[in-house]
């Protein structure tokens, strides 16, 4: 696997993420620091209602946090405007979501090329090429949304988030809605792209075998970090989960 | 199933309120029209009753002329007719009335009262009695010669007091007198905007008409007879030979009551055929938003229907959702409308129109037609989403995402383009000869045609249209090019009402500017002078007759020359009859005379145009019998055709009347100057001599020309005010579409805001998607409009219309104001867009 680096690309550093208030006070995240590697594929699991979601979203800028820090690339993100963060999640960061990544009325050319679009900036042709050649969507360029498969609709939603070479992708359960053989494609896809690309991944997911695929895996639970492996398989992954599950 | 009904319709609040607001508009501008124009009925109604409380017999002439537009030419009753009323048992007093053209000049020497189409401008008797029409308010009855009285509201727009010397001009030439009284009618400072100098009865009678002639006698009765008996009495004492008729107080009243309806009733059919217009555009609106939420609704519906909802059921769900919504909204919209109206009084008065009060008139009628139309409406334009609803099948409850089935179907495309060739069919009919009646059916199948196919048609059109967008404006102008396109069948919904409102602003336009250009080419061609003299008081009163004369004795002067306007009645039918002196039109305005001259009009011929001998079947020599005002009937030998019918039917010599109690005006004085006449003296002189009058505005011929075409544009100005409810109704139908279509990519907004679109880049894709369905909108609407002009231009051929004009410029108007439009309708619905929650879109799954 990839030799670990020590830069990071992102961090939350006390994240504490609370919904409601008083005695109905929900903790989503509790406290929570953890580093995010340049050049490392890293998954985030635990049980539903974990948090991972929202560790997720505080960390790309989709949300605020209660208190503590989220940074990226250096900056921390409670400093920053809406359109501050909108061009950092434009420029910076790239998504893969579990369903419904695309714009309906976009080709599969114009979503993988949204963002670079969105900001202006015609993007690294070359480096594009790549990437759709990687993905195995030449063919299929001019297609909308609703003329590809399930897999073919989330490798054109990791495309996208290559395309514009982010400091880093997060993707929340990208193998949620597809079948393990369209799921293994796209996270060897993923795998492809942290080896070959130098990509950082940060991936949320249940399955054992889909978070075999990392270099790293925090397991969460309760708002809490709970535990970290590296160089994980799925058996390793499965007695862990086991064990916490006590 | 009621329950659910009621749970969908509250559980939606925002597709309730957006539902309603269509139906709210256009309910409102029918009650706000019906209530201002029963107001406007009743306050006259009042002001009528009011006035002749106390008169209780009324004795006018039975010899009447009734023009082609409903007015009447009476002819007048001598003054000895007063003293033998007087005598006649049951009279305690009876005075002369008469009421004439008459114009008050302000202290700063303009004539009061509005100019063109505005109230008229009137002279009568005031005069101490039981049963007078006015009361002085300040100051005495005018006496005497040199005795004025001003109706309130002309006093204090003149800006004169009791003790000012007020300048008058009427039929018989202008002059001053002294104000000694301020007047005022029923309870108002001047009826319905009209200014009226009044005189004592030998004055009115000599200044305003002709010494001893009045218009008709009031009288009041010494309570002894009942006001029939009294009439009869009355009518027994004068002579048969007077021809005069005796009416009681009560009938005189309703009388002028039925006059007044029937002049407003046709503002109140205006007001109302518009509002009907804008509320058929409301239906577009109406039916448009329940589809929208039938689609929107498809998943839960099908869910329903795969637990055991039958079909009839949810069509009824969402029938009974229309008929809350119909009510609702027709009931706001009474309200509104009645508020309106007030506006509309406010305006009015605003504008020195003076409505007495009395308070706005809610009748009846109004609340529940307004109610049930607003109703009917409503649920007629639920029906077929709510049956469309009723139809998805319970495994659509399985599918990703609310889409409307936009292929576009056979039996449209086959409806559409049947429904436009049978209509342009018809039209070519009546093209080659069929009668006029079948046009608006041949027009409402093209209209109807084009709306059919319009979702066939949108999304080419709007992709098209969008090009520009997505050039200039990235990203953001792609998308909202794709967004207008992605359902067709609900942009050309949103884009109907504007294809409507434009497709007729289009068509008063053409028309317009065809009149204009006509007007332009008659008048650059027949009149061959250098200035004219106008006068704003059309049809009654005018130039006096002496300001040709005067002004052909300036030196600059070649000629002058008048022409005039009668009321007279030939072959039993009013008719206008226009008098030209044949001394001085010769060469001043070419009528188009065939093989005769000015010379051959002596004052017993008559010239006809071709289009009349040929209607009457009559040539050069024939006779033909003329009723004037006097009641005379005069033997006019026909001693020439003309071409030019702009100046009327029939063609007579002013010198006619000389010597007869009838009255008549120049309408219009043109003048041709002598060669080399230095032009600022000129003008100068012209000028002095016009002012003497105190009548009339000297023109030069272009600002003439200029003057008659602009009488169209106040028409024009009219009918855009009357259409702006329709293309409001649309502008509100642009923002609720916008509205819905934003709610329903919520997600979609919420992944593009994720990755990275800014707020503005939202609002922009709201926006330019909104500025090409207005455009679409207009696009069609203006080439249906065109059309439309063209034909109806074609249509009036027969009132003389020749050629039609496209109107370039305003055309482009047109589209710049659908542009903005189209910006100003995407406001609301862009802010909405920027506040989509990204977290919360992502989530709803
Ligand atoms: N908007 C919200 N309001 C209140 N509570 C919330 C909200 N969003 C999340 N939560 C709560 O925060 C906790 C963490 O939610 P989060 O979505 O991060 O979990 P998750 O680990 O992603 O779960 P899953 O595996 O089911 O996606 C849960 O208990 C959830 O109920
Ligand atoms: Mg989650």
């Amino acid at each position: 696997m990839t030799p670990q680096t020590s830069t990071i690309a992102a961090s939350a550093i006390s994240a504490t993420k609370v919904y409601g208030s008083g005695e109905d006070a929900v903790y989503a995240l509790r406290d929570v620091s953890v580093d995010f590697y340049e050049g490392q594929f890293t998954a985030i699991m635990g049980p539903s209602g974990s948090g991972k979601s929202t560790l997720m979203h505080c960390i790309a800028g989709l949300d605020e946090l209660s208190s503590g820090s989220a940074i990226i690339d250096g900056t921390d993100l409670s400093t920053m405007k809406d359109k501050e963060l909108t061009e950092l999640r434009r420029e910076k960061i790239g998504f893969v979501f579990q369903s419904f990544n695309l714009v309906p009325t976009l080709t599969a050319n114009e979503n993988i090329r949204l963002p670079l679009m969105l900001g202006n900036n015609k993007g690294d042709e070359a480096w594009i090429q790549k990437v759709i050649g990687t993905v195995h969507l030449q063919d299929r360029l001019t297609h909308r949304p609703s003329e590809l498969s399930g897999g073919q609709q989330q490798r054109v939603a990791v495309a996208r988030a290559l395309a514009s070479q982010p400091r880093i992708i997060f993707a929340d359960e990208p193998t949620g809605n597809l079948d393990s053989i369209t799921g293994a494609e796209i996270l060897t896809f993923m795998r492809k792209a942290v080896d070959d690309l130098g990509q950082t991944i940060v991936m949320v997911t249940h399955d054992p075998v889909a978070a075999a695929y990392a270099d790293r895996i925090i397991f969460l639970a309760d708002g809490h970090v709970v535990n970290e492996m590296t160089e994980p398989t799925a058996a390793r992954v499965l007695d862990l989960m086991k064990s916490l599950g006590n | 199933m009621f329950r659910i009904a009621i749970k969908g319709i509250l559980g939606r609040k925002a597709r309730l309120i957006l539902t309603s607001l269509a139906v709210i508009l256009g309910t409102s501008f029918l009650a706000g029209t019906s209530v201002f124009s029963d107001t406007l009925n009743r306050t006259f109604d009042n002001l009528f009753s009011d006035v002749f409380k106390n008169v209780d017999s009324y004795v006018r002439s039975t010899q009447v002329i009734e023009g082609n537009f409903g007015q009447e030419e009476r002819q007048r009753i001598p003054l000895e007719l007063v003293d033998l009323v007087k005598k006649v048992p049951g009279v305690s007093d009876a005075v002369p009335d008469v009421q004439a053209f008459a114009r008050i000049i302000g202290k700063d020497g303009k004539p009061l009262g509005s100019d063109g189409q505005g109230p008229p401008t009137f002279g009568s008797v005031a005069m101490k009695f039981k049963g007078a029409l006015w009361t002085i308010s300040q100051g005495e009855w005018p006496m005497g010669p040199k005795d004025v009285a001003l109706d309130e509201a002309s006093a204090k727009n003149g800006k004169y007091v009791v003790g000012d010397t007020v300048k008058v001009v009427a039929q018989s030439g202008s002059r001053e007198f002294t104000l000694v009284g301020i007047a005022s009618y029923g309870d108002v400072r001047s009826p319905g905007g009209a200014t009226f100098a009044l005189f004592d009865p030998t004055t009115a009678s000599e200044f305003l008409a002709k010494p001893g002639l009045f218009d008709d006698i009031l009288v009041s009765g010494d309570g002894s007879k009942s006001d029939v008996e009294l009439a009869k009495a009355i009518n027994a004492a004068i002579p048969a030979k007077y021809k005069t008729e005796t009416l009681t107080g009560a009938q005189i009243t309703a009388e002028t009551q039925d006059q007044i309806g029937s002049a407003l009733s046709f503002f109140g059919i205006l007001l109302k055929t518009f509002s009907f217009i804008a509320l058929g555009v409301g239906c577009f609106v109406i039916y448009n938003v329940f589809s929208i939420s039938a689609a929107q609704r498809q998943r839960e519906n099908a869910l329903l229907r795969a637990i055991g909802a039958s079909r009839k059921q949810i069509t009824r769900t969402m029938l009974i959702e229309s008929i809350a919504v119909g009510l609702i909204g027709s009931i706001i919209g009474l309200v509104a409308g009645i508020g309106l109206s007030a506006g509309l009084s406010a305006l009015l008065r605003a504008v020195n129109i003076d409505i007495p009060n009395g308070g706005l008139v809610v009748s009846q009628n109004t609340v529940v037609s307004t109610i049930i139309i607003g109703l009917i409406v409503t649920v007629l334009s639920a029906i077929l989403p709510a049956r469309r609803a009723g139809k998805v099948p319970p495994l659509a409850a399985m599918r990703a995402t609310a889409l409307e089935i936009a292929a576009p179907g056979r039996k449209r495309l086959i409806t559409g383009f049947a429904s436009i060739i049978l209509g342009i069919a018809v039209v070519g009919f009546v093209m080659s000869g069929a009668s006029n009646s079948y046009l608006g059916i041949g027009i409402l199948l093209v209209f109807i045609g084009t709306i059919v196919l319009g979702p066939i048609i949108a999304r080419p059109v709007a992709l098209f249209l969008g090009r520009p967008a997505a050039r200039f404006r990235g990203i953001t102008g792609v998308m909202a090019r794709q967004n207008s396109a992605r359902n067709p069948k609900r942009t050309s919904r949103t884009a109907s009402p504007v294809l409507i409102g434009v497709a007729l602003v289009t068509a008063v336009t053409a028309l317009a500017a065809s009149i204009k250009g006509q007007i332009d080419d008659v008048f650059t061609a027949q009149f061959k002078g250098d200035y004219a003299i106008s006068t704003d008081a059309r049809g009654f009163g005018g130039l006096s007759p002496t300001l040709a004369i005067d002004l052909n004795k300036l030196p600059q002067v070649e000629k002058a020359t008048g022409f005039g306007f009668l009321t007279v009645k030939i072959d039993g039918k009013g008719q206008y009859l226009t008098t030209v002196t044949p001394e001085t039109v010769d060469g001043v305005w070419d009528i188009g005379l065939i093989n005769a001259t000015y010379a051959d009009l002596k004052t017993s011929n008559i010239f006809l145009s071709e289009k009349t001998a040929k209607r009457k079947n009559i040539s050069v020599g024939a006779v033909v019998q003329t009723t004037f005002a006097d009641g005379v009937t005069r033997p006019l030998t026909v001693s020439g055709i003309y071409v030019n019918n702009e100046i009327g039917d029939y063609v007579a010599n002013s010198h006619l009347v000389d010597g007869t109690p009838v009255v008549m005006f120049d309408v219009g004085v043109y003048i041709k100057t002598k060669a080399g006449a230095d032009k600022a003296e000129t003008v100068a002189a012209l000028t002095a001599a016009v002012k003497k009058y105190g009548q009339g505005d000297l023109l030069t011929k272009q600002e003439y020309i200029n003057k008659q075409s602009g009488q169209v544009n106040q028409l024009l100005g009219l009918i855009y005010g009357l259409l702006m409810l329709s293309v409001i109704i649309s502008i509100v139908g642009i923002i609720i579409t916008l509205l819905l279509s934003v709610f329903e990519r919520q997600r979609e907004l919420g992944l593009l805001r994720a990755v990275g679109m800014t707020r503005s880049q939202v609002r922009t894709t709201v926006r330019w998607e909104s500025v090409i369905t207005s455009l679409l909108g207009a696009v069609l609407g203006i080439i249906l409009g065109i059309g439309l002009g063209w034909v109806i231009v074609f249509a009036l051929k027969d009132q003389g219309l020749t050629s039609f004009k496209l109107p370039v410029g305003p055309t482009i108007v047109i589209m710049v104001m659908s542009f903005i439009v189209g910006l100003f309708a995407a406001i609301y619905p862009a802010w909405r867009a920027t506040r989509v929650n990204i977290l919360d879109a992502l989530n709803t799954n």
